[in-house]
């Protein structure tokens, strides 16, 4: 029953897709289906798809992380004073960009811990331990910069946020790699199996020998590493950092997270239901961009996509157990009739 | 009630914090603890008082709302476009115009969350963006300015109920602001001790399965509790409007997490069922003195978000903290 449940959420989804992706390319084909479009749209939703991994991955645990964003801003900050630092001082590139990106992680797998010590240590309930450390690493971010942006950083760093390679943009690669990654993560191992077993009944994994405590800080620091990196490819594109960048990012990555499939309750979600999710996104951005909507129309029509595949999951739910129950009854039925 | 059971208490702590805090301020800048700062500090922040009773009713339910800086933007934002396009000067109308806009979008949240079962955070989430991108797409973006806000808005803004004049002359005093919030608050209690309604959203915050089979109507219970937050957010865009006498409609939304954090602080359960009125006050009293005042002591404003952080990190730490204690103390008692 799961399993077929499951194939068809996403089968739905790849519908969804497919229908706007081709509604789109015949409704303006010179300015959707161009090389140029797929390659923007390829480049541009990497940063907040990462987020989106990193949100689907607290909510298989029955958790979410109001974090990330600010996870990001912190780690963008301090890789942008690297960066920038080393151009004044001129440190070979080479090394500076090794350094922010050790830094990035460093300093992220310290946020993660924070969180993951806060949920798993102390028991505070994930939306509200994430909202404290949201304006936390928020707070340092302001003030190590005191609010100003940093900018300037050495060209090679640039390839990672608008290089390509063989037409392919650098950070679709790096989303893509990362995306196996968290596949094989969820699928194969011990750390992705239990992540499910602590989403779907906390009790029954601490009673089965799931050590709950561990699992869950390991998730923690898994999504805020995800938003370190997703930092680094969110400075190399804008060439700037400035804290309090990407905040419409958290009501994204959510949207992306639940439109994929995850089950916000936790014990459910799967990275091929959640990269379909961002590519609904990304080319129905792309297409109200093309066609010029105002921003307020976008943030409208993503609260309202956020509601609406809400509401159709919970009836295609619903039906779906009307469904069982009558089939049900009609077993009993014709059991009945056989008596 | 003795001195044991008051120091177990989660607000007799964070009033020593706030009292702590005060001292600490009132030291290094006796400005502080002047009857001028406190009436001012009472004026600039019961809108955040009636905003977190809003939020504190929709915990208390088991619920979260951060939708409701939207619905006050909404409410404000409508009333006062509105008031101008039809030239009438009355402040009455503008409430009256913001509460039914809150109201209809409250009832809007309570359709997604009461009828279709859906989680609090993520549809309000979801309604905040909406409500927001509606309004600004539709109502439009341009701030009004002190000059085109009708006189009675800002007359209100500068009611004192009690005035007192200082030696030179001039005058400051408490403003009607507080008698607003008085009334809320002494209403919301009103709603949560003595009535059915009131029970039911304690009850369906605290075990929401036994309250249904105590026979509690949960969907009613629900669009009650919906409506009300949307209700006080109405009551807060106009209050936030004659206050600062210019309405931007990107103001007030994104404080919804400050805001929530204050309710939290002040030992308000997020999984429902447990909260006081008197915590939540005493919580926004905290927020809205390390808000205002770090610039008192000499911080400049950048350490606000941090601070904040820091206090909601504490405060949530300590009762959870506390709650983990008691459990292995039950455990071991058993």
């Amino acid at each position: 029953m799961k399993i077929k449940l499951k194939s068809s959420k996403n089968f739905t989804l790849f519908i969804i897709m497919m229908v706007i992706f081709i509604i789109l390319s015949i409704a303006m084909p010179s300015k959707f289906l161009t090389g140029i479009n797929l390659q923007s749209m390829a480049s541009q939703f990497p940063e907040f798809g990462l987020l989106a991994l990193a949100m689907m991955m607290a909510m298989i645990t029955g958790g979410i992380d109001l974090s990330v964003v600010s996870v990001s801003n912190f780690t963008g900050v301090i890789a942008a004073l690297i960066l920038a630092d080393s151009i004044e001082s001129s440190t070979p590139a080479g090394v500076a960009i090794l350094l922010a990106v050790l830094a990035v992680i460093a300093v992220s797998i310290v946020c993660g811990l924070v969180n993951g010590l806060l949920i798993a240590g102390i028991g505070v309930p994930p939306i509200l331990a994430t909202l404290g450390t949201q304006g936390l690493f928020l707070g340092l971010a302001i003030v190590i910069t005191q609010g100003h942006s940093v900018s300037g950083f050495p060209e090679s760093f640039m390839a990672l946020g608008s290089g390509t390679v063989l037409g392919i943009p650098v950070p679709f690669i790096i989303f893509v790699l990362i995306a196996l990654l968290v596949s094989v993560l969820l699928n194969r191992t011990r750390q992705g199996f239990n992540m499910y077993m602590v989403g779907s009944n906390p009790t029954v994994a601490k009673f089965s020998g799931v050590n709950n405590t561990k699992v869950l800080i390991n998730t923690y620091i898994l999504t805020a590493v995800l938003a370190g990196l997703a930092s680094l490819i969110m400075i190399s594109r804008a060439n700037s950092m400035r804290p309090g960048y990407g905040t419409a990012y958290l009501l994204q990555a959510i949207l992306v997270a639940v439109l994929g499939g995850t089950d916000p309750d936790g014990g459910f979600g799967t990275v091929k239901g959640l990269v379909m999710g961002i590519i609904i996104l990304q080319i129905t951005q792309s297409g109200l961009n093309i066609m010029s909507f105002s921003p307020f129309f976008k943030k409208f029509i993503w609260g309202f996509a956020l509601l609406a595949i809400m509401v159709i999951n919970y009836l295609l739910h619903k039906y779906n157990e009307r469904k069982r129950v009558m089939e049900m009854n009609k077993l009993k039925a014709a059991g009945q009739a056989a008596d | 009630m003795n001195l044991k059971s008051l120091f177990k208490k989660n607000e007799t702590y964070l009033l020593l914090i706030v009292i702590v805090f005060s001292i600490v301020i009132t030291t290094i800048n006796p400005v502080f603890m002047t009857w001028e700062n406190m009436f001012d500090l009472l004026r600039s922040s019961s809108g955040t008082a009636v905003l977190a009773i809003g939020i504190f009713v929709v915990l208390l339910s088991g619920g979260i709302d951060v939708s409701c800086t939207a619905i006050a933007i909404c409410g404000q934002y409508i009333a006062i476009n509105v008031l101008i396009a039809s030239g009438v000067d009355n402040i009455a109308v503008a409430f009256l115009i913001s509460i039914g806009v809150g109201l209809a979008l409250g009832a809007i949240n309570a359709v997604f969350i009461s009828i279709f079962n859906l989680p609090t955070l993520i549809t309000t989430l979801g309604t905040s963006s909406l409500f927001h991108g509606a309004l600004l797409e539709w109502f439009g973006t341009k701030a009004i300015n002190v000059g085109n806000i009708p006189d009675s808005i800002k007359v209100f803004g500068k009611m004192n109920i009690l005035t007192f004049t200082r030696p030179d002359g001039t005058q400051y005093g408490l403003s009607v602001f507080f008698l607003i919030l008085v009334i809320i608050v002494v209403l919301t209690w009103f709603l949560l001790k003595y009535t059915m309604i009131g029970r039911g959203i304690y009850a369906i915050g605290g075990n929401r399965e036994a309250a249904k089979r105590c026979g509690y109507n949960i969907r009613k219970i629900q669009f009650f509790t919906y409506m009300y937050a949307g209700l006080l957010a109405g009551v807060m865009g106009v209050m936030h409007l004659s206050l600062i006498r210019y309405s931007n409609p990107n103001y007030i939304v994104g404080s919804e997490l400050s805001v929530i954090a204050a309710v939290v602080l002040g030992g308000t359960r997020i999984s429902g069922g447990t909260g006081t009125i008197t915590g939540t006050l005493i919580g926004v009293a905290l927020i809205t003195i390390l808000e205002k005042n770090l610039v008192l002591i000499g911080l400049s404003s950048y350490w606000q978000q941090f601070f904040i952080g820091v206090i909601i990190i504490l405060g949530v730490t300590i009762t959870y903290a506390q709650n983990k204690i008691n459990e292995r103390k039950g455990l071991r008692a058993a």
